[in-house]
């Protein structure tokens, strides 16, 4: 498939000044601090796949997330959606034609959902506020068919959030994602909160809606098992930056840089083939100070005196993209 | 309809409600004033302030249950002859109608600039809550007065006493707004992080939109309950300025007005032209207070 | 003689619409030494059994009918006081969020001496020798110093450390740890694991692991009891349970969970979702999304028959493999 990819990012990076108040760091001389979330991310998401994002806390992810559909601004760094970069600059109103096309659903099934409506109404939210529907008649129709498609009924449009379980608030997000017909859906840990026989059910209407509808998503997870039943590629991050980028199966099969061997090692043992785990140590540093050189060399067992200096960039190695020094000079077998 | 009507009984509140008698007793003593205050021209025995039906020589009369007392007034009469139990009737009436005003000016305002402050925070936002803050410092009725004084100066003479009452509901309002203001940007705070807003902003909707769509109905909830003990509160600034001597005139009294007129016969021996007056304060204070906290503990559980 | 014997547990919950029974008829018992693991998903009870078996059920919940037996002695019908000594001497508890399972206002080395000399004669030094050798065992670095460290001076996952240091201050018999590591990440989570096994063979502590995690459970506990809707459907080694689940919730349950190594894909899904404590079905209560219900399951509630050695399952419809 020769298409552009729809989704393109290239340098994305975001900055957070977690500065003192200006009057105690005028009585202390101290500098001014920065959180750097997001440090230069690059990727590209082809139409109707699934590209996905896993890091632990901290690690940015859901901070990317948000800069694609416009909850944060870009400190650095652009965003193409098909084709077309997105400035962000850009009134809500010059603006409104692309976030008519990404939607997002959220982790939190309790709160993305205002208590005080109506499902009816939260789901024919984006209608009205795209100008999609000439007529209530019109509204209720489409409302009830987007119910339909995430598998609830239309007279639950007359209920409130509250009567719901935490996996049908789930589809009733979805069915609001949908509502405006997008191209791209950004799913920030859309199962993390539901139990495990609830996050299959949601699962599986996704990869449906995706089939039936042509979507694209960018799922962010920490869960690796899910990212592993969903993904076609994925992009493995820490401390604000990628180091690994591969397809899905390439990734799961041989995973190239220690840190994504340390995540797939981490995953519990379901098979029981009872091999012997030795967690690597050490915990994720604060994004505020993170080590010089390669952030990861403080818990890596294949760190020597280069990591610690030079930072680390994403190099090809087979199908995937690494940003490994050990890797690079063959010191660790990929 | 029946259904939704069914739901409505069906509710938790109700459920707590009936499970506490006091609260219970509060609401019918609240009930009987505002039907009161509502009907006073059926529910008073006399109008008291038609000076054509007042007798000077039926001035001074005790309660009906005393020596003296007279079955036509049953509380007794004042120095002109009015019929006490009336005049409660009637001065709870504007004692009502300023306390409601007053606290609908008080959440109208803190509820907008609270709201607005929590969501759109910034330099406009602190700077909001720093009003907010140096007015807290005033005690209430020391602002109430300065609004009331300055408004009394600018009125012309003529307008005085008809805008009399205006003029106390607006010194109030505006002495209460704060309080509104604090909690409704506490609320604002909260809910403003949590995802549904954030759903909201991916959908591209105006900050105006958001907040009154989605912040000003989940903010409700807390101010009512604040609302319904500041409505006690309003009775009580505008009794406290009526007897000062700053509020309604003596034509159209309150209950804080009944209670100065009597004040002055005290101590030669008419004890009852203040004393039901007070009561009646009392009464209705508490009566209101309770419900407020009723109604504060009844959302609680909810909004865990 | 087992270390805990629970039989019939029954927890109620009185609401203006009736009794909710949130535990229903649960019976398991654990061995010394040994780690079982009480999974199930949101709403099946597993929770409540926890807190009612270290006696922390809160009003107006209550212990309905049933027994609680440590070490062939009856706790379900102690007082609050007698309970109080038994807990954290013999019992310790290790719950989820380890920021507020820990006073903020004290050093961790107040809260462990605290506990030790509550429940072990010690003077001051003694006790202080002792918290710093826990300290050690549960791999916090340099624990001379850091005994006296508040508790939000300690990332997450030394927090969690610390908590599981406190449980096993008294060395108790038992341990319950409820959902211990879910609010830690993942790489976190994996270490937090093979500290409380390695601790828990070390001190002989048997554990009572309730989660949600099926993994976690596989790569900790020795048998496993699975709950649904506040009722024991299957208990067995957790090898059996996993690899040959018998009842079909379980074998829908493992079915549902994402794998790595399966490619991009469908899950086997569950269908419908689990009855509200107020709206349990009549009979089995599993019987509206089991694939295999017939008439009986929705009258009856199903007996536990045995599947395998000490394996057993509640349920009409499952087949007795021949011992092989």
């Amino acid at each position: 498939m020769s298409a552009p990819p729809l989704v393109v990012v290239e340098g994305l990076a975001r900055r957070f000044d977690v500065s003192r108040p200006w009057l105690a760091r005028l009585l202390t001389r101290e500098p001014r601090r920065f959180l750097q979330a997001v440090a230069g991310v690059d990727f590209a998401i082809p139409r109707g796949t699934t590209m996905a994002l896993v890091g632990e806390s901290g690690c940015g992810k859901s901070t990317v997330a948000r800069m694609l559909v416009g909850l944060l601004r870009p400190s650095a760094g652009r965003i193409l959606f098909d084709g077309t970069p997105l400035d962000p600059n850009a009134g809500r109103k010059a603006l409104a034609p692309v976030r008519r096309r990404m939607q997002m659903i959220f982790q939190d099934p309790y709160a993305s959902l205002d208590p005080r409506w109506r499902v009816e109404a939260i789901v024919a939210e984006p209608l009205d506020a795209f100008g999609l529907v000439a007529s209530r008649a019109e509204r209720r129709e489409r409302v009830s068919e987007l119910l339909r498609a995430v598998g609830l009924s239309p007279a639950d449009g007359r209920k409130y959030p509250h009567e719901f379980s935490g996996g049908q608030r789930q589809r009733i997000s979805i069915a609001r994602a949908l509502a405006s017909r997008p191209d791209f859906l950004v799913c920030d840990e859309p199962t993390s909160a539901l139990d495990v026989s609830v996050q299959a059910q949601i699962l599986n209407l996704m990869q449906e809606l995706q089939e039936q509808l042509g979507l694209t998503y960018l799922l962010i997870s920490h869960n690796l098992a899910v990212v592993s039943v969903m993904a076609d590629q994925v992009g493995v991050m820490y401390l604000g930056r990628i180091v690994e980028l591969a397809p899905a199966a390439e990734l799961f099969e041989r995973p190239r840089h220690p840190y994504t061997r340390l995540l797939l090692d981490t995953v519990p043992d379901l098979e029981m083939r009872r091999r012997e785990r030795a967690p690597v140590a050490g915990e994720v540093p604060s994004p505020i100070d993170p080590p010089p050189g390669c952030a990861f060399h403080p818990r890596c067992p294949w760190a020597n005196g280069r990591c610690r200096a030079e930072r680390p960039e994403l190099q090809p190695v087979g199908p995937a993209r690494v940003a490994c020094h050990a890797v690079e000079e063959g010191r660790l077998a990929a | 309809m029946t259904a939704a009507i069914r739901r409505f009984f069906d509710h938790d509140l109700w459920w707590s409600f009936g499970r506490s008698p006091l609260t219970v007793a509060a609401a019918l003593v609240t009930l009987a004033f505002l039907l009161a205050a509502l009907f006073a021209p059926w529910v008073a025995p006399h109008d008291p302030f038609d000076p054509a039906s007042l007798d000077l020589l039926d001035a001074f009369t005790p309660p009906v249950w005393t020596e003296r007392g007279d079955p036509r007034f049953p509380l007794g009469t004042d120095d002109q002859g009015r019929c006490v139990l009336s005049t409660i009737v009637w001065g709870s009436r504007i004692s009502l109608l300023v306390g409601f005003a007053a606290v609908l000016l008080s959440a109208t305002l803190g509820v907008a600039l609270g709201v607005s402050a929590g969501y759109l925070g910034g330099v406009y936002g602190a700077v909001v809550m720093r009003l907010a803050d140096v007015q807290l410092t005033i005690p209430g009725i020391l602002v109430a007065l300065t609004i009331n004084g300055v408004a009394r100066t600018l009125v012309p003479r003529e307008l005085q006493e008809d805008a009399a009452i205006w003029v106390l509901v607006l010194a109030i309002g505006i002495s209460d707004w704060p309080k509104y203001a604090r909690l409704a940007r506490g609320t604002t705070l909260v809910e403003k992080n949590k995802e549904y807003i954030a759903a909201a902003r991916v959908m591209g909707l105006h900050p105006l939109r958001i907040m009154v769509r989605h912040l000003l109905p989940n903010v409700i909830g807390p101010v009512l309950v604040i609302g319904t003990i500041g409505l006690a509160l309003a009775i009580v600034s505008e009794a406290t300025l009526s007897f000062l001597g700053v509020g309604v005139p003596p034509t159209t009294p309150s209950l804080g007005t009944l209670i100065r007129i009597g004040n002055d016969f005290l101590f030669s021996g008419e004890w009852w032209i203040t004393l039901f007056p007070s009561l009646a304060l009392v009464l209705l204070v508490l009566a209101v207070n309770l419900l407020g906290d009723w109604l504060r503990d009844a959302f609680n559980p909810k909004l865990r | 003689m087992a270390l805990l014997e629970v039989e019939d547990l029954v927890v109620e919950f009185p609401t203006r619409h009736g009794r909710l029974v949130a535990v229903d008829g649960v019976s398991f018992s654990i061995e010394p030494g040994e780690v079982l693991g009480l999974v199930g998903e949101s709403g099946t009870g597993k929770s409540l059994t926890g807190m009612a078996i270290i006696g922390l059920l809160e009003p107006p919940g209550r212990i309905a009918r049933g027994s609680i037996r440590l070490e062939g002695q009856r706790i379900d019908d102690l007082p609050p006081e007698a309970m109080r000594r038994i807990r954290g001497r013999k019992i310790g508890a290790i719950f989820q969020d380890p920021l507020t399972a820990l006073n903020p206002l004290l050093t961790i080395g107040r809260q462990l001496e605290e506990t030790i000399r509550t429940h072990l004669e010690l003077d001051a030094r003694a006790a202080r020798a002792r918290a710093i050798e826990l300290l050690r065992e549960v791999g916090i670095p340099a624990p001379e110093q850091r005994i006296d460290a508040y508790p939000h001076e300690l990332s997450g996952g030394m927090r969690q450390r610390v908590v599981i240091a406190l449980a096993l201050a008294a060395e108790p018999a038992l341990v319950v740890a409820d959902e211990p590591t879910t609010a830690l990440d993942v790489s976190i989570q994996a270490q937090i694991v093979q500290l409380l096994k390695r601790l828990c063979r070390e001190h002989r502590t048997a554990v009572l692991l309730v989660t949600h995690d099926m993994g976690m459970i596989a790569e900790t506990a020795d048998r496993v009891a699975v709950l649904y809707a506040g009722r024991l459907v299957e208990l067995g080694p957790v090898e059996a349970v996993i690899r040959r689940p018998r009842h079909p919730y379980t074998q829908g349950l493992m079915g549902a969970i994402p794998r790595i190594g399966r490619r991009k894909g469908r899950l086997v899904q569950i269908e419908g979702a689990m009855p509200r404590l107020d709206a349990i079905p009549p009979g089995c209560a599993f019987h509206p999304r089991c694939p295999r219900a017939v008439d009986r399951c929705r009258r009856e509630r199903p007996d536990f028959v045995g599947v395998g050695p000490a394996h057993r399952a509640a349920c009409w419809r499952v087949e007795v493999e021949a011992v092989s």
